[in-house]
């Protein structure tokens, strides 16, 4: 069963396209990650489904109910939209309380939160005084209070710590294990690689790619990262490797090889015959990073997407 | 729309937010009372049309209900402090980006606008109390030292002050909603305070000295006399009756813009 499904989904800003006749399928249960350039269409997305904004064609539901009647399952989903929002006069326990009362829950659900969330014996602190961390916690803690079925959330580990960070996943997966589904739309592709079953990819409103996450990471393939011992030989080793017909790139520094380990001998030899010895060969696996480029096409959305409004596509 | 109500004043109950607005109707009312008693004393008179304030004769502040005049008086310098504080607590939800979570929260946005209506309205009825408190402890010092005379103002006391807080309290809830409206279609209090103000101390008193415009229908008179009860040219009953057409479609363009227009904040 979808917990989200969207058929032709579009939505027009003026001359712009934000997206462009989205059709995708969320699977119930589980860890979903949306992931997109700048300008890609996620945060769009992720209001229609909240029903902030309204889609301008096509259809979406949530939960079984359309976008048009949020009011259906809107006690069933909780959400972290962008950076978190509160009142900062007020403290944390405040701040949740309005939301529980407007949600009409029990009180109880702002300790379960708070206790969730690592933010019991800071609750009663006006939100001014919490560092965008503490924020962070807060929103996820306003998302979690109605103990919804959906969770959507946009950057949860934004101002995070290493260690929040790593709480903050092992919160996710288990409200993944435990029967939610949570949508988790980030720039940080090693969170997603980490805790997602799922992944949705939109470039320009458009769907470039759903499904498991063990489908995409059937995608990589192994490279080798060279460097030569005297740096001002690189160009040199990759016009030479170049003529000998690998495929090699430069990348942080390093020349990099799309070869796999049983290829490794040969490209050393190669290097020594152009006379060059080197000081670093290392057999790597992609990650979802470089998947990612490769989906995307390694353009900055909003860049690109400057350069196409004039053609009246995509925001 | 209870759990949007008791919502709505969890969120009001913001220390620097309630001192600022007790605060400055404390201190309207001290100002406007101490002005009024010694202008009146004086035998001054205001030029017709004078924007923001209507200060009564000297026989009208010896009646009984003489003791509230002040009230009626700075109703206009309320109704601003009152819209401001609407205008700032309806604009804060989108500058701080909490609209998301409450229109996520709630869909019925209809819900949330007379909640924030209602809550709104409890505190204004806090703050006109501050206001009715504050005259009666101002006025009474400074009537004995401008020879002003007291003796009616102890007959039917009760009665006099309840109808002045009622009728400033409705007149102010008028400007509430006036500030709310603008909040919500400006969706920023700035712009909101600089409109009421404006028209208060600008728009209106041009309209009013342009003598051949007739005026008693501009929002300031028309609240003015709920405030005072009535005036020589606007009937109490009058007055009510437009507030409530103001106040109806303010509150239908405020729900048709919220409930259409899309939460990007």
């Amino acid at each position: 069963m979808s917990v989200v499904a969207t058929k032709d989904l579009t939505r027009r800003f003026g001359r712009i396209t934000a997206l462009d006749r989205l059709t995708v399928e969320l699977p119930a249960a589980g860890v979903v990650g949306l992931v997109g350039p700048n300008g890609s269409g996620k945060s769009t997305l992720i209001r229609i489904l909240l029903g902030l904004i309204r889609p301008t064609g096509g259809s979406a539901t949530v939960l079984g109910s359309s976008v048009h009647a949020p009011r259906d399952y809107a006690a069933r989903v909780g959400a972290l939209i962008e950076s978190p929002a509160f009142i900062p006069a007020l403290s944390a326990r405040s701040n949740l309380v309005s939301l529980a009362r407007l949600r009409r829950l029990p009180l109880a659900r702002v300790d379960a939160v708070l206790e969730q969330t690592g933010l019991t014996g800071r609750d009663r602190e006006p939100v001014r005084r919490f560092s965008l961390g503490m924020k962070q916690r807060l929103g996820i803690a306003a998302a979690l209070l109605s103990d919804p079925e959906l969770l959507i959330l946009d950057e949860p580990t934004n101002g995070l710590d290493p260690a929040g960070i790593v709480e903050i996943r092992e919160l996710l997966r288990d409200l993944g294990r435990n029967g939610r589904t949570v949508i988790v739309s980030s720039h940080q592709l090693s969170e997603i690689e980490a805790v997602c079953d799922h992944l949705v990819v939109i470039r320009f409103g458009e769907l470039v790619f759903s499904g498991p996450m063990v489908e995409v990471m059937k995608r990589t393939r192994e490279h080798i990262d060279i460097a030569p011992e005297h740096p001002a030989d690189t160009a040199r080793l990759e016009t030479a490797l170049a003529a000998g017909d690998w495929s090699v790139a430069a990348v942080d520094g390093v020349l990099r090889v799309a070869a796999g380990a049983d290829r490794a001998a040969d490209l050393n030899r190669a290097a020594t015959a152009a006379g060059i010895t080197l000081r670093q060969l290392v057999v790597a696996q992609d990650n979802l990073e470089e998947i990612f480029l490769e989906m995307t096409g390694r353009v900055d959305g909003e860049l690109a997407s400057g350069r196409a409004a004039s053609s009246g596509k995509v925001a | 729309m209870i759990a949007a109500i008791r919502s709505e004043l969890t969120r009001l109950r913001q220390p620097r937010l309630l001192l600022t607005w007790f605060g400055l109707m404390a201190l309207f009312a001290i100002l406007v009372n101490t002005i009024m008693i010694t202008f009146v004393a004086g035998g001054g008179t205001l030029p017709p049309g004078a924007p923001g304030v209507a200060f009564p004769t000297r026989a009208e502040l010896e009646r009984s209900s003489g003791i509230m005049a002040g009230l009626a008086a700075a109703s206009n310098m309320f109704g601003v402090v009152t819209l401001s504080m609407w205008a700032v607590v309806t604009a804060g939800d989108y500058s701080s980006g909490l609209i998301r979570l409450l229109v996520a929260a709630e869909p019925r946005r209809w819900r949330l606008i007379a909640g924030k209506v209602v809550a709104l309205a409890i505190v204004t009825a806090g703050a006109t109390t501050v206001a009715a408190v504050v005259n009666l402890f101002a006025v009474m010092p400074a009537s004995g030292a401008a020879g002003i005379s007291t003796a009616a103002w102890g007959t039917d006391l009760l009665w006099v002050v309840a109808s002045a807080w009622t009728n400033l309290f409705l007149a102010l809830c008028v400007w509430g909603v006036l500030g709310l409206v603008i909040a919500v279609v400006a969706r920023s209090a700035a712009v909101a305070i600089s409109i009421g103000v404006g028209y208060v101390l600008v728009v209106e008193s041009v309209v009013k000295m342009a003598k051949d415009v007739p005026s008693d229908w501009l929002l300031g008179t028309t609240l003015g006399a709920v405030a005072s009860g009535g005036t020589a040219s606007v009937a109490y009953g009058t007055a009510l009756a437009l507030a409530l057409g103001y106040v109806t479609l303010g509150l239908v363009v405020a729900v048709t813009v919220f409930v259409r227009r899309d939460v990007t904040d």
